[in-house]
């Protein structure tokens, strides 16, 4: 019993990583823009399916990887320069809709490019499970739970170190006060649509040999990013990461204890627990609205 | 604040006593005590972050103060809810515009008879005669309240098309068709030209005509001690002095505190 | 006058069938565009007037189609019975929902809504032995109305839209009342609406309970009139399209809502002729119209006539004047 619930931890923690980075994602853009990115689940998807054919097409992997990364970074560029940009000050509801027509638009082109078949990775260090202590762990997973943990340290040494960093930190406070010193919202603005482009692509990139991907695989990937950011307080990028593990941990006990064709009710049904009991999620903080 | 109270006067409407509201550590009111006649109109001053608008919400429900007492029309108003508090007679005005932009500036006054509605969910998709029958009543209504405000030329046009001191008059004139006992102004004179601040000085003395006790937070002056019967001066969360304009002008501590000397105003 | 519009509606519904017999794209699209209106327009209630967002709609879409298909062929219900237990069933769990749900703003609620929808929807796929899982449940008997059994094209046309023009009837009525009053106060201002007495949580659980009840309705109707449910009619997308229809009509608008289920009903079914790029166009034109019709095409449309119309009177001589 209990190597089997370090096993359903193993997994959960493994997905539980991909959620955080996607979530991280997700709070990125937020606190930049105030956009909700309903397109973040189509960057993992285009991370992964653009390594998958750049390999196909003879690149060797890390080249596959960064290209397709970049790809990803370039479409997220686009959809900031000709979705969001156009229609500053729409409300949330309209946003909302513009990126998921940019998702259901991004899943066109893939259904275009690579039709509606499943594809998959190689994992990057071979198959040959790992023993440890009673569960095994994929090679895979290692690799998963390490580029994870680089890139939140990366990504928190940027907010805390740089100069950069704190200039979009300072946008997602006040983004008039921001421009007000000097700090060029605009390229903030499309600063923060790469890097989560970015991560949404790694993270897609790093599932790929677990998983099969296909034009549709970023639906649900990006529905449980958003789940992430928001049971870790929509804007709070650390947050994020907590409530993406929180979430695949428990999701993957949930499968594994309970039903796994229940997981994602599951995992939803914690969300909605959250959000019940704690309006502004588990580390969000609490505006009071003036009257 | 040791001294006793001094013996209540007689139809007090509003008794507010001992308020205290805190925000994270900071007294926005420590110990908030004074009494509203019936009839009056009363103006709560006092400089910025002096806690006015703060006593406002407190006596709406919209915050939760942690101690003293509301009593209005002798019922206890703390803990209520604010639209179980404005069903026991009080309206507000907001200090920036709480007006439904979504709405024609008629409706916005129905929504303001909402407390005299009676219509279920039911009878209203299903449009029954009683409903058909009310809403005539309540548009009648809404008109004498725009008349008060004279708006009523203006009672089909959408509210967010209005110039902002007819928006201002518009939350008035929806506060006024809940026909409230006790009408709280919040800084209604922000904002406005010296023509319609004249205006509304004659607005509030037609509201106070009507039989409705006026309580006001204001920073202009000449309007304050023009239209007052008594005055309050809040000062860090606390009652500085409380009288009538006269005694407020002569007070020695108001005018070092706030006043700052020039108290000279043409009344 | 009040209902001018509504008759409009109403005459050219009934015109429409008589002016082309027999052509499939009247009546079989147009049924499936007048099941789309009620949706469009229940869902406006909650999002158009009272300014909550829902992405979790088809749940209660789904949940009266499937009380009508279980009821009906698992236990024998008569229909009308069947579809009343699917009201009564959305109506209970809406009310249940809206409390805790409703306190929530923004992308919260968007994130709640949506979790609800899709946990329901997870559990139409699992919960076999009941919804029949991913295939669904077939044989769903004719819908029957005291005795008249409703079948063939254009009965069903008929029947649908009769329940759009209630729908669309029963709407403007709300819209206009004290209680239609207090929900779109409720989205002008909070703190206003609570000052004039309007309970704000009582009056966003009836718009969300309305809205509710126009789906499951929908969804009763839908189940009879295709004779066959699956999970797949129910899935987020739906609710995303449901979310679609109402902002593309212009939100806080009946027949904003009204057409934008029209338009986009038509849109899906021109758009299948372009195959594999329907999911790109789909997609484009989505962006495309909120943004630069961020409120909608109906609500723009008919803004732009108005001004021209003024911009026309205005140019002629004044007479009265």
């Amino acid at each position: 019993m209990f190597e089997q619930v370090f096993q359903f931890l193993v997994t959960g923690i493994t997905v539980g990583s991909l959620y955080a980075l996607v979530g991280l994602g997700f709070a990125l853009i937020y606190n930049a823009s105030d956009v909700v990115n309903f397109a973040q689940g189509e960057f993992v998807m285009l991370g992964a399916m653009a390594a998958i054919a750049l390999l196909s097409a003879g690149l060797p992997l890390p080249l596959a990887a960064v290209v397709a990364t970049l790809l990803a970074v370039g479409v997220g560029l686009l959809l900031e320069r000709f979705a969001i940009e156009p229609a500053a000050g729409a409300s949330v509801v309209a946003t909302i809709i513009i990126t998921i027509g940019a998702a259901i638009f991004l899943r066109g082109i893939a259904l275009l490019l690579w039709g509606k078949d499943f594809h998959t990775l190689p994992p990057f260090s071979g198959d040959a499970p790992i023993r440890l202590g009673g569960a095994t762990v994929l090679p895979q997973s290692l690799w998963v739970l390490a580029a994870t943990g680089v890139l939140v340290a990366l990504v928190r040494a940027f907010f805390d170190r740089t100069l950069l960093g704190k200039a979009l930190l300072a946008c997602s406070f006040n983004r008039t006060a921001a421009q007000a010193v000097g700090i060029n919202v605009k390229v903030m603005l499309r600063l923060a649509y790469g890097l989560s482009a970015g991560l949404g692509a790694v993270a897609g990139i790093l599932i790929a040999p677990i998983t099969f991907s296909s034009y549709e695989a970023g639906v649900m990937l990006g529905l449980k990013g958003f789940s992430a950011a928001i049971v870790g307080g929509i804007g709070n990028p650390m947050g994020a990461v907590a409530g993406g593990l929180l979430l695949g941990v428990l999701e993957a006990l949930g499968a594994g204890l309970v039903s796994s064709g229940y997981k994602d009710a599951i995992a939803f049904l914690f969300v909605l627990m959250v959000l019940f009991f704690e309006p502004t999620g588990l580390f969000g903080h609490k505006v009071a609205e003036r009257v | 604040m040791t001294a006793l109270p001094p013996p209540a006067p007689p139809l007090a409407l509003l008794a507010v006593t001992g308020l205290e509201q805190s925000f994270g550590g900071v007294m926005a009111l420590a110990g908030v005590s004074f009494r509203v006649a019936e009839g009056l109109i009363y103006a709560v001053i006092g400089p910025n972050g002096a806690g006015k608008t703060t006593l406002f919400n407190a006596l709406c429900g919209f915050y939760r103060p942690s101690a003293g007492s509301i009593r209005f029309a002798d019922r206890e108003l703390l803990g209520l809810p604010p639209h179980r508090i404005a069903a026991c007679g009080i309206g507000r005005t907001f200090q920036n515009l709480q007006l439904f932009f979504n709405m024609s500036v008629v409706e916005n006054v129905m929504v303001g008879c909402h407390l005299r509605a009676r219509a279920s969910l039911l009878a209203a998709a299903l449009r029954l005669p009683g409903v058909r029958r009310q809403e005539r009543h309540l548009r009648a209504w809404s008109m004498e309240a725009l008349e008060l405000c004279e708006l009523a030329d203006r009672a089909a046009q959408p509210a967010g098309a209005l110039p902002y001191g007819l928006m201002k008059r518009v939350e008035i004139a929806r506060a006024l068709a809940a026909k409230p006992r006790l009408l709280l102004l919040d800084e209604p004179a922000a904002g406005l030209n010296d023509t319609e601040t004249l205006a509304l000085r004659e607005l509030i003395a037609r509201i106070r005509a009507s039989g409705v006790t006026v309580l006001l937070v204001e920073h202009h002056m000449p309007l304050v001690m023009g239209v007052s019967d008594r005055l309050l001066v809040l000062d860090y969360g606390s009652v500085l002095a409380e009288g009538t304009p006269a005694d407020i002008q002569a007070d020695p501590r108001v005018v070092a505190a706030y006043l700052g000397g020039a108290v000279s105003y043409a009344v | 006058m009040r209902l001018a519009g509504f008759y409009a509606f109403a005459a050219t519904v009934a015109l429409l069938p008589a002016l082309f017999p027999d052509n499939y794209f009247v009546v079989v699209v147009g049924a499936s565009a007048g099941l789309n209106v009620i949706l469009a327009v229940g869902l406006n209630l909650l999002m158009g007037y009272a300014g909550q967002i829902s992405l979790g709609h088809a749940a209660f879409f789904g949940l009266g189609a499937y009380a009508s298909a279980i009821l009906t062929t698992r236990f024998g219900w008569p229909s009308l019975l069947a579809l009343a237990a699917g009201l009564i069933a959305a109506g209970l769990l809406a009310w249940a929902f809206a409390r805790p749900i409703l306190r929530l703003r923004g992308h919260y609620l968007a994130m709640a809504t949506l979790g609800f929808g899709v946990i329901v929807h997870v559990i139409m796929v699992q919960a076999t032995g009941w919804t029949g899982g991913p295939d669904g449940l077939a044989g769903v008997p004719p819908l029957d109305l005291f005795g008249w059994e409703v079948s063939g094209d254009l009965q069903w046309y008929g029947v649908i839209m009769a329940a759009a023009l209630l729908a669309v009837w029963l709407s403007l009525n709300l819209v206009d009342s004290p209680v239609g009053r207090a929900l779109r106060a409720v989205h002008g201002s909070e703190f206003a609406a609570q000052m004039m007495g309007v309970d704000t949580a009582r009056a966003k659980t009836q718009a969300f309970v309305v809205s509710a009840l126009f789906a499951a309705f929908a969804g009763s109707l839908f189940a009879h009139q295709q004779a066959f449910v699956s999970p797949d009619s129910f899935d987020l997308t739906v609710s995303v399209e449901l979310v679609t229809m109402v902002v593309l009509g212009g939100l806080a608008s009946t027949f904003g809502a009204a057409c934008g289920a029209i338009a986009l009903t038509l849109l899906q079914q021109a758009l299948v002729v372009f195959e594999d790029y329907e999911m790109l166009i789909h997609g484009a034109l989505l962006m495309a119209v909120m943004i630069f019709l961020p409120q909608g095409l109906f609500v723009g449309l008919t803004q732009a006539a108005r001004r021209l119309g003024s911009a026309l009177v205005r140019s002629r001589p004044s007479v009265a004047a």
